[in-house]
């Protein structure tokens, strides 16, 4: 729990690295006359097999209670912290995807409180030298460029649930020891939306390196964020902190519903007392948790048992070099591949929600899905195919992509097929709801074959015989058509396509059957 | 074996595993080193009920040795005290004085007085700040606290870690030794052990023959007034046999001694704060099973009660140190550790395999020489009146064993028969088989 706010003190820095140290106050409608400065600490949990000091694998929420931990967790007497290597390389690709500097030399403290979930009495952490300094992350919307002043390794507590009917407290310790990556910002934020927009484009940056699913819902992101208000030129205001907020929009409207309560409060004439406050959901306001003066006494010390972490250039220089693609990368990338924005967008948004794997394996989401198949294929083709045909289907069939059964592969030869006119888009699509009805391995031109969807040469005499039949089944219409009804044609050509199972092109089925229908 | 309080007493359904080196010992462990399927207590209340799920690192070593443990020994409740007057289990007495009850020192007086009454070949105890030295002094034995790193402290339930070392009680030099190379090596579980490679970087450096004659370095900041005539007159004594038996003596300097004392308990009570803050009774350990309103009241009643007043005095010192407004006293006290490793840096010849590569220097001491305490074992009445007056008492002769404690260093001491206390020998960090050496030759003085 560092205090953003003291970095508000007049520059600390003895050097400015960015430009927007002091960024000017926006003028805003909700409030006239006052500018919103907001920083944002973000503990998020680090995508490791194992615990940050313990041999005990991490949990997610569908692990029964105390069923993830090993004696080093429940701080057993004897017991010895070992630091997971996994996890530090996963804080240094966050560390450098935030365009921070790796400290050479960081240190492992331990913060001292008594609850009953924090078993050892005590959070490892990084007090006294973090991890990594001096970050920076463009938000996604505008141009600015918010600070990252720190990020440090910590340990996660257990959770304590309290049945109020029984009134007894339990302790689940399958969270207790995993590991944390906590990101400070400076307060750079000017308003609700910003702040939305920073949690949202850090999300995407973690999980894009693979270091954290980020999932603020099932508490894997968590945030803290500062509020002060001020007058334009006036110093900043006093900060209070809002702690466990569970989503973006809540996190929005609780910067919002702060600030109005804190400028009532100066417009009273009163003053802002520094405190910690919690988030009403359901009454949209903010409540005192506690102030200052009770604000616990951590009595922090270097962790006897743990040296100093010391990281030379070549490890950090190894991971640099093996860094996954970063957000505005793949977007502008995907561009240069001739996608339009809104395609590049659709895909990218899909891609935040694939699995992010353990120990930084990348996992495959939809970008990777679109670059193989698009390996060596026509991208705009591609992406057509992915967006309109398979998402389609995939939403038709109420499935999310992460549940896609046609493999890049299946879909390359699909579209293959379709090109080189082997069979029709028609014939393309419904191959495509046949292996994911089927979840079919085989390949797509075994099945056209199968399902007789193939162009062959007979074709166009077997069109000419399709459409005669049908004229044969539908005198009324065809009598309509010669008689100048054309609009007709199109029930005609749909009886022709079914009858053909779709082989038939419809635009060689329309003429054959206009040309039939007049020769008459 | 009443008289001397063993804790518990381990049946022979242990088994011990494989014949080894040392088949056929029997020892006995302090019951702060965590012992699978018997009970581990600390000397407290709080851990009086307390089962390990998991042998200590040593004692696994010891038992595919060939050993078998015995029991487990009485100590100063979670090793705070020097008397071991302060365990739940009441106090242990020192074998040495037949009629009359005097303290075995501490904290690991059970160690002591099992071998001194020959209840088992030789036993663990744990070293602080001379917690194996100075019961090793007043039980007449042999106290041997490796260098810091060098034995695992997987399983040893902490007070102080950056100063916690398992150490070896027995009585000669030679099992003492023995015993040390099964223990002496690398263990992954403990972030701070020795790494392989310093290990191997010492032993390729190391030069030992037995026939040494070596330069014992003399710290005028020993030289204390407390030590009584009696005292003083067995330590001169002691110096001129050294130097008939050829060995060179040098008076040296170690200034850092005299504030050591303020940075020692300020370290260690620090640490222990810290250590024991997660003895609340909720997972294990003592829980009075009373219910309150609050979980955070279970977790004060449950300390206040299974802590002994001791510990419970350590940890009020230790939390104010750390408090935000006492001032920076954990990290002051860091660095005048610091400089008092330099100091030693300067005096031995050895090189500190922590800090530098090797460098050959001509001069300087091979070992150190000091009494291990100022006095023989008081009575436990003479003991308990002078904590009474005043607490700190206790602490005194903790000036003898701290320095090497805080500089991690290798110390021994090894029993002056006639005068009923010990001699204790520091060597430099890491170069314990060079001290071994020099106490096996200089033990044989002493008879």
């Amino acid at each position: 729990m560092r205090h953003i706010g003291r970095c508000l003190l007049p520059v600390r820095r003895s050097f400015s690295q960015y430009t927007n140290a002091a960024r000017a106050v926006k003028e805003d409608p909700r409030w006239p006359g006052w500018g919103v400065v907001i920083g944002i600490e973000v503990h998020a949990q680090i995508k490791s097999r194992r615990k940050l000091f313990s041999s005990a694998n991490t949990s997610d929420l569908t692990e029964h209670p105390n069923t993830r931990f090993v004696p080093y967790d429940a701080a057993f007497p004897g017991t010895l912290p070992n630091l997971n290597p996994r996890c530090v390389e996963l804080g240094i690709r966050t560390a450098l995807a935030l365009e921070c500097q790796v400290q050479p030399r960081s240190t492992f403290d331990r913060k001292h409180y008594f609850y009953p979930d924090l078993p050892s009495g005590y959070q490892i952490t990084q007090h006294y030298a973090p991890l990594a300094t001096d970050g920076s992350l463009q938000l996604s919307q505008g141009d600015a460029k918010v600070r990252i002043k720190q990020i440090q390794l910590e340990q996660d507590t257990g959770k304590t649930m309290f049945d109020p009917r029984r009134r007894v407290s339990s302790i689940d310790l399958n969270r207790a020891g995993t590991g944390l990556m906590e990101i400070v910002s400076e307060p750079d934020l000017r308003s609700p939306e910003e702040a939305g927009d920073y949690v949202r484009t850090l999300q995407a940056l973690l999980r894009s390196v693979g270091s954290s699913d980020g999932n603020m819902e099932q508490g894997s992101f968590r945030c803290d964020v500062n509020v002060s208000v001020n007058r334009p030129d006036a110093p900043a205001g006093t900060r209070c902190e809002i702690k466990n907020l569970n989503s973006v929009k809540f996190m929005m409207v609780a910067i919002t519903c702060e600030v109005f309560r804190q400028i009532e409060l100066l417009e009273k004439g009163l003053s802002v007392p520094q405190e910690t406050r919690g988030f009403d959901e359901a009454k949209a306001e903010t409540f005192s948790l506690r102030s200052k003066e009770d604000a616990p006494d951590y009595r922090y010390m270097p962790d006897p048992n743990l040296p100093p972490l010391l990281l030379d250039q070549t490890y950090i220089r190894d991971i640099r070099k093996s860094m996954p693609e970063l957000p505005p990368e793949t977007r502008s990338r995907l561009l240069a591949q001739g996608l339009s924005e809104r395609d590049a967008d659709v895909l990218m948004a899909i891609d935040m929600g694939r699995e992010v794997g353990y120990d930084g394996s990348l996992g495959h989401g939809a970008v990777a899905y679109f670059d193989t198949v698009a390996r060596g294929r026509d991208s705009k083709i591609v992406v057509n195919w992915i967006t309109h045909e398979l998402l389609g289907q995939l939403t038709s069939r109420k499935e999310t992509f992460k549940e896609n059964k046609l493999s890049a592969e299946q879909l390359g030869e699909i579209i293959d097929l379709v090109q080189g006119k082997k069979i029709t888009g028609t014939s393309g699509r419904s191959l495509l709801r046949h292996v994911l009805a089927h979840n079919s391995s085989e390949s797509p031109t075994k099945l056209a074959e199968q399902m007789s969807l193939l162009v062959s040469e007979s074709d166009s005499t077997s069109l000419r015989t399709w459409c005669k039949q049908i004229i044969a089944e539908m005198p009324e219409e065809s009598q309509a058509i010669r008689n100048g009804h054309l609009n007709v044609v199109n029930k005609m050509v749909g009886r022709v396509m079914k009858l053909s199972k779709g082989r038939a092109d419809a635009k060689a089925v329309r003429t054959t059957l206009e040309t039939l229908l007049a020769t008459k | 074996m009443e008289k001397y309080r063993l804790i518990t007493k381990v049946e022979s359904s242990r088994s011990s595993g494989k014949s080894g080196v040392l088949e056929d010992t029997s020892f006995i462990a302090k019951d702060n080193i965590t012992t699978k399927g018997t009970f581990t207590t600390s000397g407290s209340l709080m851990l009086s009920n307390y089962k390990s799920p998991f042998d200590a690192t040593v004692v696994d070593l010891l038992e595919e040795a060939g050993l078998k443990l015995i029991g487990k020994a009485n100590l100063d409740e979670f090793g705070m005290g020097s008397s071991n007057t302060n365990s739940y289990y009441g106090s242990t007495l020192n074998p040495l004085y037949e009629n009359e009850e005097r303290v075995p020192g501490g904290s690991s007086g059970g160690s002591a007085a099992a071998v001194a009454a020959s209840l088992a070949s030789f036993s663990l105890g744990t070293d602080t700040g001379g917690s194996v030295r100075l019961p090793a002094s007043y039980c007449g034995v042999v106290g041997f606290k490796p260098s810091y790193g060098r034995i695992s402290r997987w399983g040893v339930i902490a007070y102080a870690q950056s100063l916690d070392t398992v150490g070896i009680l027995s009585k000669d030099v030679a099992l003492a030794e023995r015993v040390f190379n099964v223990l002496d090596r690398y263990d992954e579980k403990d972030p701070t052990s020795l790494p392989e490679s310093i290990r191997g970087q010492v032993e390729k450096h190391q030069h030992l023959s037995s026939e040494s004659k070596f330069v014992i370095g003399i710290p005028q900041e020993f030289i204390l007034e407390d030590l009584t005539a009696q005292a003083r007159s067995q330590w001169l004594q002691v110096l001129v046999k050294l130097l008939k038996a050829g060995h060179e003596l040098k008076p040296i300097s170690i200034p850092s001694i005299k504030k050591l004392l303020s940075s020692y308990y300020t370290l260690a009570t620090a640490e222990a704060a810290s250590n024991l803050s997660r003895f609340d009774g909720t997972r294990y350990g003592f829980n009075d099973e009373e219910v309150k309103e609050t979980a955070y009241k279970t977790l004060t009643e449950n300390r206040s009660k299974g802590f002994g007043p001791e510990v419970q005095r350590r940890i009020l010192l230790g939390n104010y140190t750390l408090s935000s407004e006492s001032g920076n006293h954990y990290l002051k006290a860091n660095e005048l550790r610091q400089r008092l490793v330099g100091e030693f840096n300067e005096t031995f010849r050895f090189y500190n395999p922590l800090l530098s590569e090797y460098v050959s220097k001509s001069n300087g001491c091979d070992i150190l020489i000091s009494p291990t305490s100022i006095d023989p074992a008081p009575t436990i009445d003479e003991y308990k009146s002078k904590s009474k007056e005043n607490f700190l008492a206790g602490y005194i002769n903790d000036i003898l064993t701290i320095p090497a404690s805080l500089a991690g260093l290798p110390a021994i001491s090894i029993p002056l028969p006639a005068a009923k206390q010990g001699i204790q020998l520091m060597a430099q960090y890491g170069d314990d088989k060079t001290l071994l050496q020099a106490a096996k030759s200089i033990e044989k003085l002493l008879i």
